[in-house]
């Protein structure tokens, strides 16, 4: 079976992380976002992934090099010379995904985790028997999304309607659809939006079907999602494998620690923290609500809370960072200083506190 | 103010040729730590599109020649990435040295004023940045402006002397009988002949270029004390917090060889006391501080401090503009000092207000021969234009900088801000800065392939690179 991510541009809003790389990697719950849907898909019998890309294609492909090895499934690029919308990366990748076999394949939007349930996805659509099928997730405020109407109990999609201003219903596209290679036959090679003009023609000819996701979903394109939806993977994390999550005395709640990070006496770690590979805690430290990523370095008696903490960065002796703190790579926050929002720039040294929420280029 | 003095030897050339092909690479680094993506063309440079009337021609071996045998070498300090944060957003896309002002890279005034100094046998350029971010830059420059330019690159900091110094095997190749050393960040007249003729009167090591500023401000530079007569450095202090005196370092100092000499002095000297430390208990303690390593050497306090006094450093004050160029802010009003000497120096790379057909232009405006401007559009006063930027019908422009391949569409007003590369500013839109050049947010830059969609406002605004504008913003950074 074959899939394709959408990976499209610039992810600028995930800087300041994305200055440093292009947004699919990105690491999330220690490892690449890319990562954690490119070995569902590996897991379910997927062969071949092709990544749509127009952004920085030689640093992705250079990842690659790397990880199509260890990984056991073929990862290629297709690369977009202008930004095609949702559908026109499909057309672009035609020959890639149609291997004569008439398998269905899957498609996915990068910035979206979720338990991937691949397996009960391919079932459905077999059973269903019809052309597309997409999953959907139920939301508290349908409105500011796309929302699905359908049929509760065969799922048969009847429309779309974007942004509703009176409840229709409160599920909405997740992003991950599985079609059939007659779907490409719907869509020309052009900026083409899937949710406004191909879907609707399929859900027209009553081919469209959906199905709840179940478990957690969320789109971590954002600092405040990817926050939360840490919070999600690591409460299912729990559920399915809680071997994975650390455990001891100095513990709270769901904490991911890598097996390569240190961490020193005294701490408190959690709830729904994540500590990448090298990352050196030191004592005395409380993390809660945060990613440490590689490489980074937290010192004595630090406090941080609700922040995103950039690779190879550190946090100085005393200093206190929450409330949103995005460091980039290879930012310096002094001993003692104060961090109330800061978004900082890659290769920064922060010697002065910041008292509300600000950027620092 | 000086222009450009016949040599003893002219020659008259017309380059009207149109720029020779050069291959077109976009540098782009597969590494996270440096993420600035930025493609070099040869239409950075004007000099081929203009007639020169005289210059003197150095001979294709690029040897040193000539009647006399003081050759010059002249060095250009132009940092690197990582130290150059003050410069975003737009040191994300192109090297801080290159980027335009003018429409000339930051680097090339410098390196033409080096051009007028008699017997230049070559021009340096060191900096942290990789070779290949200057690579096709220096063979660029080099072609067009008859003078061999090199990018030499620091492989570690080791302050504004030791840099400096660590390559003098290279600036001594030519046995020059002096050397210039200026930062490419600083923005002047570069009185360089006037400069070398005052050094070779004095007698001395080096002479430094100084200027007066205001009693208040100059506490933010290097303060000199001069003796009025002899022009003799009697004492040198770094951003003293009381005053000293009114009179700062430019940046621009020439030099005889022997400032090598008195360079490693100062090594060997930091290297005792390094060793000296260690042996020391309490020293030992004092490393919770940051200790300077031993073969950093920074010009002003260890070498020009030291020294003053002795009858070896002497000032040469310029009464004409300075600047430094540590901003976006300040690249746009240096664009404009530029701009304002290009009318004594220069005065063909300047719009020609009197051409009827072409659109109104006020004061010193720069447009590139390849962008088009529409004729009822109003240009100036400061205004660059670089090249394949389209300017539509009824625009405003006012001390601006518009890079490559701009597109202002009909009726839109830009005013005291920087739009980038690729950048569209919609229809009746409007961008401006409050144009307070040190302000952080004073005025608006716009990174590369910023959209401004019809009708809106941004004023005082930073927007990164790639993204785009459908609600007016005010006093906003947009990553």
């Amino acid at each position: 079976m074959k899939a394709l991510i959408l990976v499209g541009g610039f992810g600028t809003r995930l800087r300041p992380l994305t200055l440093s790389v292009p947004k699919p990697l990105v690491d999330f719950a220690n490892k690449p976002m890319i990562l954690h849907q490119i070995e569902a898909l590996r897991d379910v019998g997927v062969t071949e992934v092709v990544l749509a890309i127009n952004y920085q294609p030689e640093v992705m492909l250079n990842f690659l090099k790397d990880f199509e090895a260890k990984l056991g499934i073929k990862i290629t690029c297709s690369q977009e010379t202008e930004p095609l919308g949702t559908a026109g990366p499909l057309a672009l990748a035609r020959d890639k995904l149609i291997d004569g076999s008439g398998e269905p394949f899957f498609v996915l939007n990068s910035d979206v985790i979720s338990e991937y349930p691949f397996d009960e996805l391919i079932k459905f659509h077999k059973s269903h028997g019809g052309e597309a099928t997409i999953m959907v997730t139920k939301v508290d405020e349908p409105s500011k999304y796309g929302v699905v109407v359908m049929e509760e109990e065969t799922g048969k999609v009847d429309r779309f309607v974007e942004k509703p201003k009176i409840f229709v219903g409160n599920k909405i596209n997740a992003g991950i659809y599985l079609l059939n290679p007659s779907v490409l036959d719907r869509i020309e090679l052009r900026p083409t939006s899937i949710e406004k003009e191909v879907f609707p023609q399929i859900a027209a000819d009553k081919e469209l079907f959906a199905m709840v996701l179940p478990g957690f979903w969320m789109d971590v394109g954002q600092p405040k999602d990817y926050i939360t939806g840490l919070r999600l993977y690591l409460n299912s994390l729990r559920k399915r494998s809680p071997s994975k999550l650390a455990s001891g005395a100095h513990i709270v709640g769901n904490v991911l620690v890598h097996e390569t990070a240190v961490i020193g006496e005294g701490c408190l770690i959690g709830p729904d923290v994540a500590i990448g590979p090298g990352c050196v805690v030191e004592s005395g430290v409380r993390l809660s609500r945060c990613t440490v990523m590689r490489g980074a370095r937290v010192k004595k008696h630090s406090c941080i809370s609700s922040s995103i903490i950039g690779w190879h960065s550190t946090v100085g002796q005393w200093a206190r960072v929450e409330n949103m703190t995005i460091l980039g790579e290879d930012v310096h926050v002094c001993d003692e200083i104060y961090s109330n929002g800061g978004v900082v720039l890659p290769h920064k040294e922060i010697k002065s506190s910041i008292l509300k929420p600000e950027i620092v280029m | 103010m000086a222009g450009l003095d016949p040599p003893p030897s002219s020659l008259s050339l017309s380059l009207s040729s149109p720029p020779q092909a050069l291959e077109i690479h976009p540098f782009e680094s597969p590494s996270s730590s440096s993420s600035s993506i930025f493609t070099f063309h040869p239409s950075h440079l004007i000099f081929s599109h203009l007639e020169f009337t005289q210059f003197s021609v150095i001979p294709c071996s690029f040897k040193a020649m000539g009647s006399s045998e003081e050759r010059v070498v002249a060095v250009i300090m132009v940092g690197g990435p990582t130290k150059g944060t003050r410069f975003r957003p737009l040191s994300l896309n192109v090297p801080k040295p290159l980027f335009p002002l003018a429409g000339q890279p930051m680097v090339n005034h410098p390196i033409s004023a080096c051009r007028r100094i008699p017997n230049l046998a070559q021009v340096y350029l060191i900096g942290f940045y990789e070779e290949r971010e200057f690579a096709l830059y220096v063979s660029a420059i080099s072609n067009e402006l008859r003078v061999p330019v090199r990018y030499l690159r620091e492989d570690k900091p080791r302050g504004s002397a030791g840099g400096f110094y660590s390559f003098r095997n290279y600036i001594m190749e030519d046995s020059p009988s002096h050397i210039f050393l200026l930062n490419c960040d600083v923005c002047c007249s570069f009185p360089l002949p006037e400069m070398l003729d005052a050094h070779k009167s004095y007698g001395g090591m080096g002479t430094i270029l100084v200027i007066k500023v205001s009693a208040e401000s100059a506490h933010q530079f290097g303060e000199l004390v001069a003796d009025p007569d002899t022009k003799e450095l009697l004492h040198y202090a770094e951003k003293p917090e009381t005053f000293v005196s009114d009179l700062i370092n430019c940046g621009v100092y020439v030099f005889t060889p022997n400032i090598f000499a008195a360079i490693e002095e100062a090594i060997v000297e930091r290297r005792g006391k390094a060793e000296l430390r260690r042996i020391t208990s309490f020293e030992a303690l004092q490393s919770a501080t940051k200790a300077i390593p031993a073969d950093y050497v920074r010009l002003d306090q260890d070498i020009l401090s030291p020294f003053a006094g002795k009858k070896e450093f002497y000032t040469y004050e310029t009464l004409d503009f300075w600047e430094q160029i540590k901003t976006p802010g300040m690249s746009l009003k240096c664009s404009a000092l530029y701009l304002h000497q290009f009318r004594y120096t220069s005065p063909q790379l300047l719009a020609n207000a009197n051409d009827a057909k072409g659109a109104t232009i006020i004061g010193d405006v720069y447009i590139h021969p390849s962008a088009k401007v529409h004729p009822t559009a109003k240009v100036g006063p400061n205004v660059s234009i670089s090249a394949n930027a389209r300017i539509g019908a009824g625009v405003r422009l006012i001390s601006c900088i518009i890079l490559d391949d701009v597109e202002v569409l009909e009726n839109a007003v830009v005013i005291h801000s920087i739009v980038g590369w690729k950048s569209s500013i919609g229809k009746w839109s409007r961008v401006q800065g409050e144009g307070d050049c040190n302000a952080k947010l004073g005025i608006t830059i716009l990174g590369e392939s910023v959209a401004v969609e019809d009708e809106v406002v941004v004023i005082n605004s930073i927007v990164l690179p790639n993204k785009t504008l459908s609600v007016s913003v005010q006093e906003e950074i947009i990553l």
